[in-house]
């Protein structure tokens, strides 16, 4: 990986492994209970009730990033897991059942009280079942009931206007889910869940993605990107992990102050940019350095991904008399918006015009079959809005069949022929 | 009508949904439903015919323009396909269940390609939001997303249906049931009649008026109870549900007999019958939850349900089609029960709906003269 350019990554990936050493300490000396949840649960409740939340997203990109992935999934195929089912979400639970093959990063991942996941994709509930039982854990699941109105420019009305993104019936069931959560929550940790507390939480959360809408537009308006794209990443995903808190707005705050430091210096992540990318889809942990490459040959910079924009666009919630209400409208659709059309396609082509995008990269997800769906409509919506488009076959976690040579060629023709030309 | 003449009914209605079958509902308008967790009591205690979409060899070049590929099963593929070349241009609404990603992923396809003009669809797109964990909100939310069903297609075609014409329906379909599970019953034990003759026999169900397939499927059952019966290795299909013969038909031209198969086509479509009660719509709403086989079941209902199966079989064949994501999973735990009953198995990697290639049919031979050997050695 490039190295980096920003003070706040630094900042950010420190915290994020002091983070999880005191989590491993608290876990293992202070015998505290803590969950590991997919990345869409509402973490709020969890840190409001003093549950730590460890999100398996982040622990399969942690483990991909560092290289780790292949024993685990090497022993997956051995065990008779076809090479179809998914390897993002599966990861994590794969290093638990497989932990013979290798010492996990940072010392492995300690026993948790409870496991969570929204019932998204078909498979979640496969995996985590699996995974609950090779841990002797419980699971609490948050069925996924699916949207009938759909309304097309959903981040227009989100912020404002959520009641009316969800339909009452599946509000109405994601609230009365959540609090069962709390409920279950309260009897782990022993504490009451205050819902004032929760409502001055959101408050926050709504700072910290106002603060996160912030960067984005200093990105989307500066004459050359100030941050790269993995930067942008690092940052936020280590501030969502904790939303709300006050590492988090810190750390937020800090990163708009550099980013506008940087802006009002005339500093560039590419400096002379002469193509922005915007890279639609999880990222490519197994080889995130596959998004600096294009620097120096093109002046070629991604500038976009969902991880920052969805920030703002998709956590904030002004109107906050009923927090449970409003966290429920955040986690009923919450992760349809990035795929799925009428949603992703229209949210995306948004995105590339203000962020003055010249070309797109669309992940191919290989294993992640539910991800992969509303892939066409979002490339031939970019299409259609002039933005040439070059789609990317990979897994986000399995390096095994990943060619960077390739890909990397694939791209330089794509920016040669399309973009630049 | 002769049973033979009662048997090509069943099957013409199955392997062709225009089909007039037998006729008492043929006036009625027709539901498009892309997979039988869309309740048939519903659909027609509201007025409606249901044609429930199959998967089928035939090309969908149009769907394949539009949906990615290894996503979608295939016959989610052939009801996308329908709609955009215009042949369900006189359907009067398209359902599809949430009970599996694929087809609310469908769902919300078939909305934006309407959306876009890109199909000329006139008829509304229905998603019935039927869920399938085990949370204490489930039950009500299902109950109440099958009331609105039934209110949306009521008014749909402006009949005026209450609770008792739900009853009504559910009764008949017991009747129906009842039927089916005397075809099902020639399946134990001694097989009398083989799984690619009887699969349609059983899909029939979800296609024709259910007084008509209660008749038909009685009288099938009366003749195939005369057969003599079947030699040959008992083979179960596991893994994901099949919804047509082309596998049945590949394994038994090998001398075996395919005689289970989970999912609402086969073994598990008759079920429970489902008791009306104060609250008809909660009793289907129920029945359907914890009767549908498909990968948003609970891991532990699917192996309550195929655990019991085993034990009357002598092989058995997993079926992989290339969309799948979620029965894959549990294969691990099904090769271990597997090797406890000392059963050889085959993994089957491919699109079910299609007749497999001849490496598929090595394999499955291999399998049937595996199962005739333990068939050999536990019977003398």
């Amino acid at each position: 990986m490039a190295d980096k350019q920003l003070e706040a990554t630094h900042a950010a990936a420190a915290f994020q492994k002091t983070w999880f050493n005191d989590l491993r300490r608290r876990v293992f000396e202070e015998r505290q209970p803590y969950a590991l949840v997919q990345a869409d649960v509402p973490f709020e409740l969890f840190d409001l009730l003093d549950v730590p939340a460890v999100s398996n997203q982040w622990w399969a990109a942690l483990i991909a990033a560092r290289r780790q992935a292949p024993p685990y999934l090497d022993a997956m195929r051995a065990d008779g897991l076809h090479e179809g089912l998914c390897r993002y979400c599966s990861l994590g639970y794969a290093s638990t059942r497989y932990r013979g093959v290798q010492e996990p990063p940072w010392g492995g991942l300690p026993t948790p009280r409870l496991l969570c996941a929204r019932l998204t994709c078909d498979c979640i509930q496969r995996v985590f079942t699996l995974w609950a039982v090779a841990l002797g854990v419980e699971l609490f699941e948050i069925d996924h009931p699916g949207a009938s109105d759909l309304p097309v420019r959903w981040w227009e009305l989100g912020r404002h206007e959520w009641r009316s993104l969800v339909e009452p019936h599946r509000l109405a069931f994601v609230v009365a889910t959540l609090e069962r959560l709390v409920e279950r929550l309260e009897v782990i940790s022993g504490r009451r869940l205050d819902r004032d507390a929760l409502r001055r939480r959101l408050e926050l959360v709504n700072l910290q993605e106002e603060i996160f809408d912030e960067v984005r537009a200093l990105i989307a308006r500066a004459p050359e990107a100030p941050v790269r794209m993995t930067e942008q990443i690092t940052n936020v995903m280590a501030t969502q992990w904790v939303r709300g808190s006050d590492w988090a707005i810190a750390h937020a705050r800090a990163l708009r102050d550099e980013v506008q430091h940087r802006v009002d210096a005339g500093v560039a992540a590419c400096p002379g940019e002469r193509a922005r990318l915007m890279w639609v889809g999880a990222g490519l942990w197994h080889d995130t350095g596959f998004y600096t490459e294009f620097e120096e040959s093109h002046r070629a910079v991604f500038v976009w991904s969902m991880y920052l924009a969805f920030g703002p666009d998709g956590y904030i919630r002004y109107g906050l008399d009923d927090p449970m209400a409003a966290l429920a409208s955040r986690t009923a659709s919450f992760n349809e918006y990035l795929h799925n059309p009428p949603w992703a396609a229209e949210w995306i082509v948004e995105q590339a015009r203000e962020h003055r995008i010249d070309g797109a990269l669309v992940l191919r997800p290989r294993s992640m079959k539910p991800a992969a769906t509303g892939r066409l409509f979002i490339e031939r919506a970019l299409e259609e809005a002039g933005i040439p488009v070059l789609p990317i076959e990979a897994d986000v976690v399995d390096a095994r069949a990943w060619d960077p040579v390739a890909a990397r060629t694939a791209v330089r023709t794509f920016l040669d022929s399309r973009v630049i030309a | 009508m002769t049973t033979s003449a009662a048997i090509a009914t069943l099957t013409d209605a199955f392997e062709d949904p225009s089909t007039d079958g037998g006729a008492t509902d043929h006036a009625l308008p027709v539901a498009a439903i892309s997979w039988p967790t869309v309740p048939i009591e519903i659909i027609r205690a509201a007025g409606l015919r249901p044609v429930v979409i199959r998967g089928d060899s035939a090309s969908t070049p149009l769907a394949d323009a539009r949906l990615e590929a290894d996503v979608f099963p295939n016959r989610v593929r052939q009801l996308v396909e329908a709609v955009l070349a215009g042949r369900l241009r006189r359907t009067a609404c398209v359902v599809l269940p949430r009970t599996s990603d694929p087809d609310y992923k469908a769902f919300l396809y078939l909305r934006e390609l309407v959306r876009r003009d890109a199909a000329t669809l006139r008829a509304p797109i229905l998603l019935f939001d039927l869920l399938q964990s085990d949370g204490p909100d489930v039950r009500a939310y299902d109950a109440a997303r099958t009331r609105d069903l039934f209110a949306t297609l009521a008014s749909l075609v402006q009949r005026s249906a209450s609770a008792d014409d739900v009853r009504d329906a559910i009764a008949r379909a017991n009747t129906a049931r009842a039927s089916m599970r005397r075809l099902l019953a020639l399946r134990r034990g001694a097989p009398r009649v083989a799984g690619a003759e009887v699969l349609p026999l059983i899909g029939a169900f979800w296609r024709l008026a259910p007084d008509d397939y209660a008749a038909l499927a009685g009288e099938a059952a009366d003749m195939l109870d005369r057969r003599p019966p079947l030699e040959g290795p008992r083979v179960m299909l596991a893994g994901a549900p099949v919804d047509g013969p082309q596998l049945h038909a590949a394994i038994e031209s090998h001398g075996a007999i395919v005689v289970a198969e989970p999912g609402p086509w086969g073994s598990e479509a008759a079920g429970e019958d489902i008791v009306s009660g104060d609250d008809p719509f909660a009793a289907i709403a129920d029945r359907y939850r914890r009767q549908a086989i498909g990968p948003r079941t609970p891991l532990a209902t699917v192996r309550q349900r195929m655990q019991p199966l085993m034990n009357d079989v002598d092989a058995v064949v997993v079926v992989t089609p290339p969309d799948d994501t979620a029965f894959g999973w549990d294969y691990p735990c099904l090769r271990a029960w597997l090797e406890a009953l000392h059963l050889p198995h085959l993994c089957l990697f491919g699109d079910p709906s299609v007749p497999p290639g001849p490496e598929a049919h090595e394999r499955i031979a291999a399998l049937v003269a595996a199962a005739r050997e333990r068939t050999g050695t536990r019977h003398g």
